[in-house]
């Protein structure tokens, strides 16, 4: 079989292409304008998506591995039909009972009461909005928590309800200029003094970075006077212990509440359920990114059509020349994709440009495959949008096009 | 060497047939200078685009060396155009974003199984002869219309053509820029055996070939008019 182009063929197409293109500057732009804003929007709804998924799954990796959540609500695990903000808000509100009923519960390691509000905190006459965590001594050791300064409080401070608070890293840096000057220092919330104690290393989890962390006991005063919490976390010795643990905490709970008023799950079932709420949204948002892209394909056609219209002459000058109905055919056509491909790099080239931008507030993420689907794409439309017109030029009959003045 | 048995050729506007060339035999023999006369819309274009294979007959049969042009596909038969037929338009028909060069180095870019010369030094030769070298690297509307019909001279040679088919070719020229173009397409057969058909309605023109091909409502005349 013959091959279909040489390289040297290409090469001169190209080339070809390349001088049209430089004697029609601003059509050649605004041409490919259309392909480059659907190419910079597809990736940059993608870049979005996986900072997005790379945010949560920071987030959740900081959490300990064998930690089971006690939830209000009927949680995130959709099968409870349950809404995404039910499992956060709706619900009921668990007390003392609860845990040292969860407490009993064999191979249960750690069983921490999750007292969680936020406020305005301040020291030193700096202020800051912060998370408050009340909690027992045994959240540090759950959570892996890392001590940048001073220590942590332990099961005497929360027995005897001790207005002390560890901070987490950046609560500590927007309190105090050094964070390790915050120890021994004073701060305000609610009304009420506590003695720092110690810093947290910082996690890169937003909420645990601007935590006030202080005993759940102490909270029982003003701050909470139901003596109520909001979560309850459960540690568990190892992995295959999960199930069961989770088995039997709802046993615990049914006795006390009804079905739907709370949940329980574990990190990694979240994070599957985040997981597929995301891809749905990804998906839809790279839906909505390549209408845009298809708009710009119709854009290309459109053009093309128009030259093709308009250098009916030419055409009929080359034919007579002695170029055949598949050189006309490729002239066009490397045309569309050229112009195709060329918005195509300039619309990722923007893409990378703004998500490097807006890597300093989000981690979003440009994957390589990204860039690989996206030229791809970008050669599709300009050979599926340019092969009409390109054909509609291949067939003209020489003569009507040397006769067309 | 190109022979036409009973050829015809037809266009439809709809219903109406126009008949644009009606049963014409000719032969055309190798290194002639010939001239195809007639009124305006006589049919001469039609005649010479089918000479010029860029047309197929409706009827009847195109022969060159011997060989039965209807039956060769659209690759061959774009290959002969490039390679032994040259074509020279009454409007010159020169691409406007292309330069001089570029024009004439045009058909080269179509040539499938490699060239024997140097397409840029040939172009050099055939624009000095012309005296348009100096225009090389112009645009085709910002030179005069004979220098015009000389680029479309120079590009109707470069490939070395067998013949030469020029459709009105002083049409849009002065007396004497036409008398100059005439001078050159006589040259190029006298010193170099190309076959070149003039097609004109001018019969000053045609009297300058011996052989005359008259031709009236499409079909083959006596004389003129
Ligand atoms: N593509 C076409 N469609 C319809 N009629 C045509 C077409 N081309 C030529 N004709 C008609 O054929 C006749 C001969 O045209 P042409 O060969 O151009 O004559 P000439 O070159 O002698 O002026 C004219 O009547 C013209 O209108
Ligand atoms: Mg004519």
């Amino acid at each position: 079989m013959k091959q279909f182009l040489t390289k040297t063929q290409v090469d001169d197409l190209t080339k070809a292409a390349v001088v049209d293109f430089r004697r029609n500057k601003v059509r050649t732009v605004l041409t490919s304008l259309g392909i480059m804003i659907g190419v910079m929007s597809v990736v940059m709804l993608i870049a979005l998506g996986l900072g997005l998924k790379n945010y949560l799954k920071q987030q959740f990796e900081n959490l300990g591995a064998n930690l089971i959540l006690v939830l209000p609500g009927s949680g995130f695990s959709g099968s409870g039909g349950g809404s995404f903000g039910a499992g956060l808000v709706g619900g009921v509100s668990f007390d003392e009972r609860d845990t040292n009923n969860l407490a009993r519960i064999p191979n249960v390691k750690y069983t921490v009461p999750v007292y969680f509000s936020n406020t305005t905190v301040e020291a030193d006459g700096e202020e800051m909005f912060a998370y408050i965590m009340g909690v027992n001594e045994e959240m540090f050791s759950l959570m892996n928590s890392e001590i940048l300064e001073g220590e942590v409080f332990g099961k005497s401070e929360v027995a005897a309800r001790a207005k002390v608070a560890v901070l987490g890293g950046r609560a500590a840096e927007n309190l105090f200029d050094q964070p390790e000057d915050a120890v021994g220092k004073t701060i305000r919330f609610e009304n009420q003094r506590f003695k720092v104690i110690g810093v947290l290393e910082k996690t890169g989890d937003r909420e645990q970075d601007n935590s006030v962390t202080i005993p759940y006991k102490t909270t029982f005063g003003s701050i909470n006077p139901d003596k109520t919490f909001w979560s309850i976390y459960l540690g568990v010795e190892a992995d295959r212990d999960i199930e069961e643990v989770k088995a039997k905490a709802e046993e615990v709970l049914l006795k006390r509440y009804n079905e739907d008023d709370f949940s329980v799950t574990e990190q990694s079932e979240l994070l599957s359920t985040f997981n597929q709420i995301f891809n749905i949204v990804n998906g839809v948002l790279v839906a909505i990114g390549s209408i845009s892209l298809l708009v710009g394909g119709i854009g290309i056609m459109n053009i093309m059509y128009a030259s093709v219209t308009e250098r009916t002459k030419e055409v009929g000058i080359r034919r007579a020349v002695g170029a055949t109905r598949k050189d006309i055919l490729m002239q066009f056509l490397t045309e569309s994709v050229l112009l195709s491909v060329f918005g195509g790099v300039l619309g990722l080239v923007l893409a990378t440009i703004i998500v490097l931008i807006v890597r300093f507030f989000f981690p979003a993420a440009i994957n390589f495959l990204a860039i690989v689907i996206t030229l791809a794409i970008s050669s599709g439309i300009g050979i599926f949008f340019g092969v009409f017109p390109a054909r509609r030029a291949a067939k003209l009959p020489p003569i009507e096009a040397i006769r067309y003045e | 060497m190109i022979s036409l048995s009973h050829v015809s050729k037809s266009y439809f506007l709809g219903e109406e047939e126009v008949k644009a060339v009606s049963d014409i035999s000719i032969e055309i023999k190798q290194k002639e200078y010939l001239s195809i006369l007639g009124t305006s819309g006589s049919g001469k274009s039609t005649l010479m685009y089918l000479i010029g294979l860029l047309e197929t007959p409706t009827t009847g049969k195109i022969t060159l060396d011997g060989k039965d042009v209807s039956k060769l596909s659209d690759d061959t038969l774009s290959s002969l155009r490039n390679r032994y037929i040259g074509f020279v338009f009454q409007s010159f028909n020169l691409i406007n974003k292309f330069t001089v060069m570029e024009n004439v180095l045009l058909p080269t870019r179509y040539v499938k199984k490699g060239l024997d010369f140097n397409p840029v030094s040939r172009t050099e030769d055939l624009l000095k002869r012309f005296g348009i070298w100096e225009r090389r690297n112009f645009f085709p509307n910002k030179i005069s219309g004979g220098q015009q019909q000389r680029v479309a001279i120079a590009r109707a040679l470069i490939m070395k053509p067998e013949i030469i088919l020029a459709d009105e070719p002083t049409g849009n020229l002065d007396t004497k820029t036409g008398d100059e173009i005439l001078d050159i397409l006589e040259d190029l057969n006298k010193d170099f055996g190309v076959t070149v058909i003039l097609v004109t309605h001018e019969k000053v023109v045609a009297d300058r070939t011996k052989r005359k091909i008259y031709i009236k409502d499409g079909a083959l005349a006596k004389k003129y008019l």
